[in-house]
C-alpha cells in the first residue's frame, strides 16, 4: 500500500487525545495530516463520552483544511467508507462489515470503530478515528442500548498493528476524498448506501428531545438520515441510531 | 398598543411558531381575547418539509413564518430575530449544543463579551461538531435557541451587538 501523496503523517508514542493534538497543530500545519498515537491518556468520544483505548488499538486524527461549513458532516461518509475498505483490505474479505448512519462501522453487528468530527478555526476539520483492532471494551463500559463492542482480532482473527492499519486507511480515505472533491457527494452517497446496514428496515433515531422510529428509506443529498414514519418522511441531521 | 403588550404578542407568536414546528403542523390559528375590542388574532403557517433538498436552495429567513392575519399586532416585521442586524444564523441543519460537553459551562451567556471567531455554540450534524464562531466582536444580547434544539438552515441563533 502506498502512502497517499500530499498527506502528512505524525506518529506519537503518547498523547492526551489525537483530536486535541490536531487542534494544537492546526495553526502550523499547511496540508492534511494524519496524527497517530500508540497511546491516548484522555481519549474522548461524542459529547464528552469516554472512549476506551487499550494498547494495540488504533487511535488517529486526520486534520483537513479548507472545508466549507456545510461539507464537514459529509466527511462522516468518506471516513466510514475508508474505514470499511481498510477493514476489507486487512481481513481480505467484506463479510460481516456494514455501515450505520452516519459513520459507524459494524462488524458482525457489533461496534468495532468510532468516528468523531470537529471543526477547528476557519475551514479546519478533525476526523478522530478509534478502532478496536486488538481489544474491545467490556460491555459494561458502554452505554445501555449501545451496540455490543467488538474487536477486529476477536471477530476475524486478523492481527494488524495501528501503523499498518493507518497505511490502509490513509490510502482508502485519500481515494474517497479525491472522489468527493471532484464529483461531489453523489458517488460517496451511492457507495455508502450500498454498504448500509438495515436499509429498508424499521430503525429508531434518538434526538435530544425525541425518538423517531421509521423505515430507513435513504440518506439524502445533504447526508441526513431519512426515515419514513406514519406522519411522513423525517430528515434527521443529528441523533443516535438504534436497531 | 403598549410596548409591554407588543413584547408579549411577539413572545406568543414565537411560542406558536415553535409549537408548529415541534408538532409537525402546517398551520395554527389562535384568537386571544384581552378585553373588549382588544384581541389578537394570529395565524402561523409553514411550508411542509419536502423530501427533496428544496429547503437548501435559498437561505430562508426563518424556520417558520409568523404572520399575524389581523390587526392589532404589528409584530410581523419586528418579531423575526433573523432580520436583526446582529443576528447570527445557522449555516446548517442540526442540533444545537450550548456547552462543549454535558455539564460544562456554556460557551456564552447573555451579556457576555465575545471576540470575533470565539465559539458561541456547537451545531451537530452527521456526528460533526461544528463550532459556530462569533462573526464579530460584541456583547451577546439574546440567545434564541435552547440546548438540544433542532435548528434549520438560516435559523437565528444569537444576537451579538
Amino acid at each position: 500500500m502506498t502512502w497517499p501523496a500530499g498527506y502528512g503523517r505524525t506518529v506519537l508514542a503518547e498523547v492526551d487525545s489525537t483530536l486535541n493534538e490536531a487542534s494544537r497543530r492546526f495553526p502550523t500545519l499547511t496540508g492534511p495530516e494524519w496524527i497517530l498515537a500508540r497511546h491516548q491518556t484522555a481519549a474522548r468520544g461524542r459529547r464528552g463520552r469516554a472512549w476506551s483505548n487499550p494498547q494495540g488499538n488504533f487511535a488517529a486524527t486526520l486534520m483537513l483544511r479548507d472545508i466549507a461549513p456545510m461539507d464537514g458532516g459529509l466527511r462522516s461518509f468518506t471516513a466510514s467508507l475508508a474505514l470499511y475498505d481498510a477493514f476489507v483490505a486487512a481481513t481480505g474479505r467484506p463479510a460481516g462489515f456494514a455501515l450505520k448512519w452516519p459513520n459507524d462501522v459494524l462488524l458482525n453487528g457489533g461496534k468495532v470503530a468510532g468516528i468523531l468530527l470537529e471543526t477547528i478555526g476557519k475551514g479546519g476539520l478533525s476526523i478522530g478515528i478509534g478502532v478496536n483492532l486488538a481489544e474491545a471494551p467490556a460491555p459494561a463500559q458502554v452505554e445501555q442500548r449501545a451496540l455490543r463492542p467488538v474487536s477486529l482480532m476477536a471477530e476475524t482473527g486478523a492481527r494488524i498493528t495501528p501503523e499498518e492499519f493507518l497505511e490502509l486507511l490513509a490510502a482508502a480515505f485519500a481515494k474517497y476524498e479525491a472522489q468527493m472533491r471532484q464529483f461531489g457527494f453523489a458517488p460517496i452517497r451511492t457507495a455508502w448506501l450500498a454498504r448500509a446496514a438495515r436499509l429498508g428496515e424499521v430503525i429508531t433515531a434518538r434526538l435530544p428531545n425525541e425518538e423517531i422510529t421509521g423505515t430507513f428509506q435513504t440518506v439524502d443529498e445533504q447526508g441526513q438520515l431519512v426515515l419514513t414514519t406514519a406522519n411522513g418522511p423525517r430528515m434527521i441531521a443529528a441523533g443516535d441510531v438504534f436497531f | 398598543m403598549t410596548k409591554k403588550n407588543h413584547d408579549a404578542d411577539v413572545a406568543f407568536i414565537e411560542a406558536l411558531a415553535k409549537l408548529l414546528r415541534e408538532n409537525e403542523l402546517t398551520e395554527l390559528e389562535v384568537m386571544r381575547e384581552y378585553g373588549e375590542a382588544d384581541s389578537l388574532n394570529v395565524r402561523v403557517s409553514r411550508a411542509m418539509q419536502a423530501p427533496a433538498p428544496v429547503q437548501y436552495a435559498a437561505p430562508a429567513a426563518a424556520p417558520a413564518a409568523a404572520a399575524p392575519a389581523a390587526a392589532p399586532a404589528p409584530a410581523a416585521e419586528s418579531a423575526d430575530p433573523a432580520d436583526h442586524p446582529g443576528a447570527v444564523t445557522s449555516p446548517m441543519v442540526g442540533t444545537v449544543y450550548m456547552q462543549p460537553e454535558p455539564g460544562a459551562p456554556p460557551f456564552v451567556t447573555v451579556g457576555a463579551q465575545v471576540k470575533e471567531g470565539d465559539t458561541i455554540l456547537i451545531i451537530e450534524a452527521m456526528k460533526t461538531m461544528n463550532h459556530i464562531p462569533a462573526p464579530k466582536a460584541g456583547t451577546v444580547k439574546r440567545i434564541l435557541v435552547e440546548d438540544g434544539a433542532a435548528v434549520e438552515y438560516g435559523a437565528p441563533l444569537v444576537i451579538i451587538e
